[in-house]
């Protein structure tokens, strides 16, 4: 009696679990060059270069496995910790400068008022030069000789003879950090704004009527309503400070005293300057570490997917 | 009635740029009047609402609550409250924050702000949905809250703009019920906008009807609709639309399609031009009224309780009779059908009414 009753259900299952089988392969397949592109592009390298981070690996010879030393060799490496250090005292001030920036532009640039579309796009115009490029121009601009600072300076009596900008930790730190937040407020900026631009007006018209002051309404409507955007801006912000490298580089081919040194830096140091390919493995490893570590705090922080 | 007050608006005009949108208003409400804003889109309704709210500039005019110039003042100093078509409830606060952003905004003691949010939730029966985000209730609880909200601020003066819009057709008349049942409960003067000529005749004391930023006609419900102004207010209130048939004047009635229809006046030099105004539910078939004339049914509309006939005069003027009773009639028929002459409003070639007013 159950085998009756059984049969004909069963059947008429079959073809559309087939079905959705089908689907799925479907779906398999659209993903699917991006998969390969990922697996190629980073998920290889990074399980390389996870291999490499248990050997010494020199450029020419045979590489030796050596289990863990390399990470042990960090907690002694002083100029590591130098490094990383300084990687997060820039990172601190460069987000906080940029974000400073960045807020009231986007909140200038959000009102439709004259000439608004010429204003982003000037603010954003930098964004699209490139940071090497960008830290060659400033290089000049920064030139005690032929430059646009030190001239400028000296005509306005706030130097006494021409200064070099570039040749004190203070000044040249200072100047990178005017840099950068040049190049990058664009970007914030945009981001900002479509945070801005995706809050109805009429809750804002709401807390107006409500009572909320232009602050109170920031604070207990703008803000909140934008913290998905924050966290975007935020990590993405953090993220870059974390790997900065060419202005660095560039600038200050890592600053009087060697104090200019970022983790990246290093790590071009450690792996292309000494040919300690492991070594500069296994720091790539870490700072992978540190990078995620932060992104999973910013997001915690600010509740993204908490919604509801 | 206790504590309603009234509002004044005083030759208010907006412009935008070098375009005008409303061009003087002038109009006085009662307290605890609810008047509702009635036009086609685009005929400035919502402007003048948000004009009154504080939350659109003012050009020219004044605008005053409870005998108090608020033309300058603030939203929020304007003893206003507002519900909004979209509800613009906050979507990260729960309904408690909601109904409470107003007061804690105004430093309200703590306490207090939880009796008004408490009374305000019992009257509109949301008390289970308070530790709720909006993002969990259907559109009718959002609706409510959106209404709470605007109580908690025991406002001189409640503002709807298209509350209903955004609901179902069902949900919309218990909504439209609801805010007839607060109205009456709380007193306060309340001005609704809405497109909707049936949330218009079921709420209002008082209807305005504007178009292109002027009032064309105010009056209750009952007025606006058996003794319109114009052939504009005459057109807009009442569905299905009042037949407008070409004309011309004779001696003693009008004459259309062929016909002469005595109306016991003359309501202009006979042989002017003019546009007759019949209701499709003052018609009947048969010749059992005065005026009978035959038509011709092209197709009909079964609608349960009525019928509407899709019909045409012999020179070709169309013609909706709305037909109460259970025979039906097809297409292709031909009618006698018949009105009462009192029931006929002539209209001038500038749109306006003529004849004797009842």
């Amino acid at each position: 009696m159950s085998m009756t009753i059984a049969t004909p259900l069963a059947a008429a299952d079959k073809p559309r679990r087939r079905a959705r089988k089908s689907r799925q392969w479907q779906g398999l397949l659209y993903i699917a060059p991006a998969i390969i592109l990922v697996t190629i592009f980073f998920v290889i390298p990074v399980l390389f270069t996870v291999w490499m981070s248990f050997h010494n690996w020199p450029l020419l010879g045979q590489p030796s496995w050596i289990g863990l030393d390399n990470y042990i060799r960090m907690f002694s490496d002083t100029r590591f910790a130098a490094a990383l250090s300084f990687t997060a005292y820039y990172t601190v001030i460069a987000t906080i400068a940029i974000f400073a920036l960045a807020f009231p532009l986007a909140l200038f640039v959000q009102n439709e008022r004259r000439g608004v579309s010429a204003y982003r796009t000037i603010f954003f115009l930098p964004v699209v030069v490139g940071l090497a490029t960008a830290s060659l121009l400033w290089v000049w601009l920064a030139n005690v000789d032929s430059g646009l600072f030190s001239p400028i300076l000296r005509a306005f009596g706030v130097t006494g003879r021409s200064a070099n900008l570039l040749a004190t930790f203070n000044n040249a730190f200072a100047t990178i950090i005017v840099m950068v937040v040049w190049k990058i407020v664009g970007f914030t900026m945009i981001i900002l704004l479509t945070g801005l631009q995706s809050i109805p007006s009429d809750l804002i018209e709401a807390a107006r009527i409500d009572g909320a002051s232009r602050w109170q309404r920031f604070r207990f409507l703008t803000l909140p309503l934008m913290r998905r955007t924050l966290a975007l801006a935020l990590i993405l912000s953090v993220t870059g400070s974390v790997l900065a490298f060419d202005q660095f580089y560039i600038m200050t081919s890592g600053g009087p005293q060697n104090r200019m040194i970022s983790v990246v830096y290093y790590i071009f140091n450690q792996s292309f300057v000494s040919f300690q390919l492991g070594y500069g493995s296994a720091l790539s490893i870490v700072l992978l570490g540190i990078l995620v570590a932060l992104s999973v705090v910013q997001l915690w922080l600010l509740r993204v997917g908490d919604e509801k | 009635m206790a504590n309603a007050t009234g509002m004044a608006l005083r030759q208010v005009r907006k412009s935008f740029g070098s375009t005008d949108v409303i061009h003087g208003i002038d109009l006085d409400v009662q307290a605890g009047e609810f008047v509702v804003f009635v036009g086609p889109s685009g005929c400035g309704k919502s402007t003048l609402l948000r004009m009154i709210a504080g939350l659109e500039e003012v050009t020219d005019g004044e605008i005053s609550i409870g005998g108090r110039d608020v033309t300058d003042l603030d939203p929020s100093q304007r003893g206003i409250a507002m519900v909004f078509q979209s509800y613009a409830l906050y979507p990260h606060m729960s309904v408690r924050d909601n109904l409470g952003f107003g007061l804690k905004m105004a430093n309200t003691p703590k306490a207090e702000v939880e009796t008004r949010v408490a009374a305000a939730a019992k009257i509109l029966k949301i008390e289970p949905l308070l530790e709720r985000r909006p993002g969990q209730l259907s559109g009718g609880q959002r609706q409510r809250v959106a209404i709470g909200r605007a109580i908690v601020r025991k406002p001189d003066v409640f503002l709807f703009d298209e509350p209903l819009s955004n609901l179902d057709a069902e949900l919309r008349v218990s909504m439209r019920i609801e805010i007839a049942r607060l109205h009456k409960e709380l007193g306060n003067t309340m001005i609704y906008v809405t497109h909707d000529q049936t949330e218009a005749m079921t709420l209002a004391d008082r209807i305005v009807v504007l178009r292109d930023g002027k009032i064309e006609q105010v009056g209750t419900p009952r007025e606006v609709y058996e003794n319109p102004n114009n052939i504009f207010v005459a057109g807009f209130i009442g569905s299905p639309k009042m037949n407008f048939i070409e004309g011309v004047v004779v001696d003693g009635g009008v004459a259309f399609s062929g016909r002469t229809i005595g109306l016991g006046y003359t309501p202009a030099e006979p042989g002017t031009a003019v546009t007759i105004g019949i209701r499709p539910e003052h018609i009947e078939v048969g010749d059992g009224g005065e005026a009978t004339f035959s038509v011709g049914v092209d197709f009909s509309e079964y609608l349960g309780g009525t019928q509407y006939l899709y019909a045409t005069l012999p020179d070709g003027q169309s013609l909706i009779i709305e037909h109460r009773e259970n025979s039906d009639i097809g297409r292709d028929t031909s009618l006698t059908v018949s009105c009462d002459p009192g029931r006929i409003e002539v209209f001038s070639a500038t749109g306006s009414r003529i004849g004797r007013q009842r």
